[in-house]
């Protein structure tokens, strides 16, 4: 419900508003991105910003040219500067205009070119201060007229110059996959390219996986309960749907360091699915204590992770694979006085 | 007002830029000659030929590698009934004619498996929502 609200509040918001947020980033001029952000440190000068106007304090900075102190701005700084000074809605183009404004104390000689060409006219001035945010009104047209959100967002990402690198520095779980943003159809996928005639016609992962069992992770389908349930049949053989898998049942336990439950591999699942050599003995020599598997390997593609990462349960699932309690463990603890 | 405004902006930004990331977990992007060639990349569900198919059908008996752009994959090889040619031959599955439902990528994305752990270690969401813009803005 709440989503439902949210997505209905963008799609009438989104238009207008940011048809207003553009024709307002165009008329944003340096002075009044400095008065509301830049002159909380850079007017008194805290921890040891350089001051509004103090050419001694600018001089030395300013010495690998305009074009490194942008790009300190953009990382921030060591000493205290949050990157982009906290705006991360500013261009490098804006900050590239409000540093020279600082650095020229509001004297209306610098310019956001390149060159810094001392003898414009005010009037010339003006024009080539609205003109780094000029490509971010462009879009702003098509923006505001069109009505559904799907047009107006990417207008919008296309029209930020510099869109920034973590739009939610804050957020909860910002590097985590979001609920319900999994088995989404492939023209919201990002790698398939929306412009393409037939990425509609592909099948949408969460249609095929409604009947099927899930899981936590990955897909967000338990594949093996999936099979053992004959949800799915998939084909042994290309061309024989009634081939059947050669399933070897025999569990391989390796006990492992530290506290961990020891890892019961089972040939079972694995067998339904693949050939002895799918592993061995190219992956897994064949052989009792042979092979060195560690959880890093894993995370690198080797050994399990060759398949668990990329396309088999990934290795989030620990107890999948850590399932047999150390009996040996639990005793020596209790053992101690 | 002027606070909301850009929280605002920013959500939209966020949301648009996080629209653009939602790839199944195990979908192979292969690059290996597509842009050079003036197609889009191929992207190869996993998950689709997993309902259908073992995994043994294609990597033991057709023999692709397991690795993202490991096996050196042309059409003339697929025409030939190799690789996807075994199956995609009009028999089995539907043939070569239907180029776009393959190669269907975003144009300039690089070889690779989807949500990998190495991916996700690599890069976090923000540096991987960003490189997967760039291809875009280009």
């Amino acid at each position: 419900m709440r989503k439902l609200l949210i997505s209905f509040l963008m799609t009438a918001a989104i238009p207008a508003f940011m048809a207003d947020a553009l024709a307002q980033d165009a008329k944003v001029s340096p002075k009044s991105i400095y008065d509301s952000t830049c002159s909380a440190c850079h007017g008194p000068g805290i921890l040891g910003a350089p001051k509004f106007g103090d050419a001694a304090q600018w001089a030395p900075r300013a010495k690998a040219g305009i074009d490194a102190l942008v790009k300190s701005a953009v990382a921030g700084t060591t000493k205290g500067m949050p990157p982009k000074g906290g705006r991360m809605d500013l261009s490098d183009a804006q900050l590239r205009g409000v540093i020279e404004y600082m650095m020229a104390g509001g004297a209306p000689a610098a310019s956001t070119a390149k060159a810094p060409a001392a003898s414009t006219a005010p009037a010339a001035k003006a024009a080539v201060v609205a003109s780094p945010p000029a490509p971010a009104t462009k879009p702003a047209a098509p923006a505001a007229v069109a009505q559904p959100v799907a047009t107006a967002a990417p207008g919008a990402v296309a029209a930020a110059p510099n869109p920034p690198l973590t739009p939610e520095v804050n957020a909860f779980n910002r590097l985590l996959k979001p609920l319900g943003k999994f088995n989404r159809p492939a023209v919201e996928s990002g790698i398939h390219d929306p412009a393409n005639d037939m990425t509609l016609q592909l099948q949408p992962p969460a249609a095929a996986f409604a009947q099927l069992p899930k899981s936590m992770a990955g897909n967000h389908v338990d594949w093996v309960k999936a099979l053992d349930g004959k949800a799915i049949a998939p084909r042994w053989d290309r061309n024989d749907p009634a081939a059947a898998a050669i399933v070897m049942d025999l569990n391989i336990v390796r006990e492992v360091k530290g506290s961990m439950p020891d890892v019961v591999y089972p040939h079972k699942q694995h067998t339904e699915w693949l050939d002895c050599s799918n592993c061995h003995p190219a992956i897994f020599i064949p052989q009792k204590g042979a092979n060195q598997i560690s959880m890093a390997s894993i995370l690198l593609g080797q050994k399990c992770g060759v398949c668990h990462g990329k396309v088999a349960f990934p290795v989030s699932e620990c107890r999948l694979c850590h399932s047999r309690k150390k009996a040996v463990a639990a005793s020596a603890g209790e053992a101690k006085p | 007002m002027k606070f909301l405004r850009l929280l605002l902006a920013t959500v939209a930004l966020a949301l648009a830029l996080g629209s653009t990331v939602h790839a199944e977990y195990g979908d192979v992007v292969i690059n290996n000659y597509s842009d050079a060639a003036g197609m889009r990349p191929v992207v190869f569900p996993h998950w689709f030929h997993r309902v259908r198919f073992r995994c043994k059908v294609c990597h033991a008996d057709l023999g692709f590698q397991f690795k993202a752009g490991g096996n050196e994959i042309n059409m003339l090889k697929i025409i030939d009934g190799q690789f996807c040619g075994a199956c995609h031959n009009g028999e089995i599955a539907w043939s070569v004619e239907n180029c776009n439902l393959c190669h269907s990528g975003k144009p300039n994305t690089g070889t690779h498996v989807h949500e990998s752990t190495l991916q996700k270690l690599a890069a976090p969401a923000h540096a991987a929502s960003a490189a997967a813009q760039a291809p875009a803005r280009k």
